[in-house]
């Protein structure tokens, strides 16, 4: 017996003291006298360098939100807490995670993470308990076909993005009549390689070569061998900016080059320049937003240039669409509070639900299937390892040039 | 015709960095009976030292190249010393379970100090053309490195006294410490050529590859597939095996495209582990 | 560990997972489903890592393919609790055949073929797009319900996975099952020759290994309502469950639920105070307990009582 009971009263004091330290947490937490905003985010992992971007619009919105008294609900001004977790870039992780912040901290909204197949899990446990859900980082269409009512995201479909790049390319060069692509086996990246084949297809191009690549390749050598014997007048490749990375290098030391080369999203990311230098020089790409658009509208930031001109001082770097799109995901929120009037969960989402506003982001108006309605995206393309707007034409401050050889 | 050859290329080249990658790794396994966790993180913290040396002093890899073996030797001679060889003995279990935790440490610190972000050193030395093949020359010099390193490794396996006794403690153990050899300074040394050759593929690694936490994981599942391939604790048999690998591919690369380039590796891992545990090359009494 | 000693604290131990929600909030109910669920993870890898003492590293390969099995079966029509069934019969037939090849190799070789399983899992799965959905994952049907109704629902059946789990061990230990394992972990070569089938035991084992983890990670499918094969194939997961167990101790009935549940809430106190370094700490623990505690969270019986029965 005498074993048997320190056992057992080891194994007691194991629980219970995690189940008291879950049972304090829960007490501390009924008073609600702020908005909560829950992130589960990557703070470390993989897709760390991702979350910490998130991490930093969102503190600078919180920042000037409660400088300026908080935001309006009804007749008082309630300042805004954003609380946030860390999820490794594990997706188990992050849905227990968002669990804990509906739970433990009783937050009125949810953050997504960074990229497809997170935004999805945290998604669902946000359906789940009826909190809304922004995602600033998921634009494939597949996350936001599940008839989720909660799930709400700011960046645009990723489809319109491969029509218009073709139509804009072969305006540019008619002579383009083949396209090779290579993608990375992810929501994104595949939804992308997918996405721009079928446009292709569509508008009269032939496709040379099409292969997805598993996540996890560390070498393109064979892919890239192939592609270069199909001799096509366009590249196009998908994949996070370390595959990206990797592919420009073999393709510089293998010679596989093409008029036109198309890495997404690798130039919207100052990690892909800054990575290959030079080699940087000609790609192009689509993005979601860029910081030499000038938008105005309501919110903390009234103009593009205001927020840039923080965030500048802030980070010393420029705002890549992530920065941007997040520090919208804000104002969304913002903008519910304002109209509600009250913190009512039905009539919360209802409210997102109707969104109709202008931000310095753009227009943010969300479609049946809560994702940002279809606008114009920008291409860019990498010029003296800057990035350069090519179109649409009220942004476009560079014209197209052809890969350096 | 030319493709063939240009696979041909690319699979040797990528062999040869696949070989100077696992060899460390697999004289480690071969000689002290321990799966070393730690190989992948190794390597990243090699290339990081090279990348940061190169991008704020200017440091060229080739210079950093002793610099960085040197350190990475009285790391791993340390770890082994201090921490490994009191469990050496222990099953297979408890030293891979200590070097995954010690793993788990070296990449968190790695990650909060230099981030996630992939960090490139940018030579960019251009490619030669011979014929229909193209060589890219940093990949050239790599391969050579990597085949230098790993021949040296031989050298000294075979020509000295130390490798001799690191020979004699993986055939025998108790016959070597009869022998009057102290194996526990024996092992320390063998674990510290095991860093040290990761470090040095590190230095290599970031010439050609972007070097990141993100990695390590995907490094050492190429140094278990070579071992396996190859053969356990030898040179020859990283080599033979690194070769395997990197030909097999890229061929099933080109011929069923990239999504199976990594099913193929693994696949002929675990064909070969049940067919021929013992290696390509490798030395009876080691399944 | 006497029989009366042992059931009670089985029973004490599963009614506090059970009666979670009675004290605890959602979030605590959560983490008393993940215990269970941990819990059954680490006690089916005892069967075959602890009795048997083959260093299998397949759990995240039985847990990934019993989700995509299950995902799969519920995709098509199949009604859920139906879907799990047959998510854990068919991939234990799996761990059968695959044990038949795989168990002829011993020590480090079968460690790394073990390990190769769940990289050539994720691999099939993420190029078999056809069927798996590939890269994009797969989502299933949102069970219905408040999520406090769903929450002790989901935690119920993990814990009846659990205590199956341990029932089967206690069965198997008493039985000439478990101790022809023992004899295999002892000597093998002696064990076959005092008549013990290895093969034929070995496969069980394997097998036992594996039908609790495939209905682990079909309900776990179910639960969370996406999967796809990075998270669900993750080789962090394989060895976190080894570590349990070895926390726990290895070879004992309750030892490596003990270590799921001991890890399972030292992780949430790290993760929830130390968010820059909780990896490294976790690290820390594992090599401290390698050489402070190289027995287990229960060898602390016997050496804190001296004399007491071990």
């Amino acid at each position: 017996m005498s074993d048997m009971g320190l056992l057992r009263s080891a194994r007691l004091a194991l629980l219970a003291g995690g189940l008291a330290a879950g049972l304090l947490a829960a007490g501390a937490a009924k008073a609600q006298e702020v908005i909560k905003i829950g992130a589960p985010l990557a703070l470390t992992g993989g897709l760390a360098d991702e979350g910490k971007k998130q991490d930093i619009v969102w503190k600078m919105w919180v920042e000037k939100v409660n400088a300026a008294g908080g935001l309006q609900v009804g007749d008082k001004k309630m300042k805004v807490e954003l609380i946030e977790y860390d999820y490794q870039s594990e997706g188990q992780r992050a849905s227990q995670l968002a669990e804990k912040l509906i739970n433990d901290d009783k937050v009125q909204f949810l953050f997504a993470p960074f990229g497809s197949g997170h935004t999805k899990i945290v998604a669902g446990v946000g359906e789940r308990y009826q909190i809304p859900t922004i995602a600033c980082v998921a634009s494939s269409e597949s996350v936001f076909d599940q008839t989720f009512k909660h799930l709400f995201g700011t960046l645009s479909p990723n489809g319109g993005m491969t029509t218009a790049m073709v139509k804009l390319f072969k305006e540019k060069y008619p002579e383009t009549k083949t396209i090779a692509v290579l993608g990375r086996d992810d929501v994104f990246p595949k939804s992308m390689a997918e996405g721009i084949a079928k446009a292709a297809e569509a508008q009269g191009l032939t496709v040379a070569y099409k292969e997805l690549y598993p996540v996890g390749t560390m070498d393109h050598a064979a892919a890239l061998s192939s592609i270069k014997a199909t001799k096509p007048d366009w590249i196009y490749i998908t994949g996070y900016t370390q595959d990206l990375i990797l592919a420009r290098k073999q393709m510089q030391d293998l010679g596989v080059t093409a008029p036109i080369v198309t890495m997404v999203t690798g130039p919207s990311y100052k990690e892909f320049t800054e990575g290959l230098g030079k080699l940087a020089n000609g790609i192009t790409s689509s993005s979601w937003w860029h910081h030499a658009t000038s938008y105005t509208g309501e919110g903390v930031w009234p103009t593009t240039a205001a927020f840039y001109e923080e965030f500048k001082a802030k980070t010393g770097g420029d705002p890549d669409y992530v920065h941007g799109s997040c520090a919208a995901a804000g104002e969304v929120i913002a903008d519910a509070l304002e109209r509600t009037g009250s913190l009512d969960k039905a009539k919360l989402r209802d409210a997102i639900a109707a969104t109709d506003i202008q931000t310095f982001y753009g227009p943010i108006k969300f479609g049946p299937n809560g994702m940002n309605l279809p606008r114009e995206l920008p291409i860019i393309q990498v010029q003296d390892e800057t990035i350069k707007v090519l179109a649409p034409a009220a942004i476009k401050n560079a014209d197209m040039i052809a890969m350096p050889k | 015709m030319a493709i063939y050859l240009q696979t041909l290329v690319n699979g040797l080249m990528l062999g040869a960095l696949y070989a100077c990658l696992a060899v460390g790794f697999s004289l480690v396994w071969g000689v002290l009976n321990v799966i070393n966790m730690l190989h992948g993180s190794f390597i990243i913290l090699g290339g990081y030292l090279t990348y940061f040396a190169w991008h704020a002093y200017g440091i060229h890899p080739v210079i950093m190249l002793p610099v960085v073996a040197a350190l990475m030797f009285a790391l791993g001679f340390a770890l082994q010393r201090g921490l490994i060889n009191k469990v050496v003995s222990a099953p297979v279990l408890t030293t891979l379970t200590l070097t995954f935790g010690l793993d788990m440490i070296l990449y968190n610190a790695m990650t909060y100090f230099f981030t996630a972000t992939p960090r490139r050193i940018t030579l960019d030395l251009g490619a030669i053309s011979l014929g229909p093949i193209t060589l890219p020359v940093d990949r050239l010099l790599g391969t050579g490195l990597a085949l230098l390193l790993t021949l040296l490794l031989y050298a000294v396996m075979r020509g000295s006294s130390i490798g001799r006794a690191i020979v004699a403690v993986r055939m025998d153990r108790m016959a070597a410490e009869l022998m009057g050899i102290r194996t526990d300074r024996i092992y320390a040394i063998t674990f510290g050529i095991g860093a040290l050759m990761a470090g040095a593929a590190g230095v290599v690694f970031a010439t050609i590859f972007p070097i990141t936490t993100n990695v390590t994981g995907i490094w050492l599942g190429k140094a278990f597939v070579v071992c396996v391939v190859g053969g356990l604790g030898s040179v020859p048999g990283a080599l033979v095996g690194g070769l395997v690998l990197g030909l097999v591919e890229s061929f099933a690369g080109h011929w069923f495209g990239p999504q199976q380039a990594m099913t193929a590796g693994f696949l002929l891992m675990l064909v070969l582990l049940l067919t021929r545990p013992t290696g390509l090359v490798g030395v009876k009494g080691y399944e | 560990m006497k029989p009366l000693p042992l059931y009670a604290s089985l029973v004490v131990g599963l009614a506090i997972l059970a009666a979670a929600p009675l004290y605890g909030d959602n979030y605590v109910v959560r983490t008393a489903a993940i215990v269970a669920m941990y819990g059954a993870l680490a006690t089916s890898w005892n069967f075959i890592g602890g009795f048997t003492g083959y260093p299998s590293f397949s759990t995240a390969a039985f847990f990934g393919l019993g989700a995509y099995v299950g995902a799969l079966c519920q995709r098509s029509g199949v009604p859920m609790v139906v879907a799990w069934a047959i998510a854990s019969v068919a991939v234990a037939a799996f761990a059968a055949l695959l044990g038949g090849i795989l168990l002829r190799l011993r020590g480090h070789y079968f460690a790394i073929g073990s390990i190769a399983v769940v990289e050539l899992c994720r691999l099939i799965v993420s190029s078999w797009s056809s069927l798996t959905g590939g890269g994009d994952g797969l989502n299933l049907p949102l069970v219905q319900g408040t999520p406090e109704d769903l929450m002790r629902f989901f935690l119920m059946v993990m814990l009846v996975i659990l205590a199956a789990s341990l029932l089967v061990t206690i069965l198997v230990d008493r039985s000439r099952l478990g101790f022809g394992l023992r004899c295999i972990h002892q000597n093998e070569d002696a064990a076959a020759m005092v008549g013990v089938n290895t093969t034929a035991y070995k496969v069980a084992a394997y097998t036992l290994s594996a039908v609790f983890c495939a209905a682990a990670g079909a309900t776990y499918a179910s639960w969370t309502g996406y999967i796809d094969p990075t998270d669900s194939f993750q080789i962090v997961l394989t060895v976190k469950v080894v570590v349990m167990a070895l926390l726990g101790g290895a070879g004992t009935i309750l030892g490596p639920a003990i270590g799921a549940a001991a890890f399972v809430l030292l992780e949430e106190v790290f993760w929830a105070n130390f968010i820059d370094w909780n990896r490294a700490i976790l690290g820390l623990v594992i090599v401290v307990l390698i050489f402070f505690l190289p027995g287990g969270l229960l060898s602390l019986r016997r050496r804190l009582m001296p004399g007491g029965a071990a």
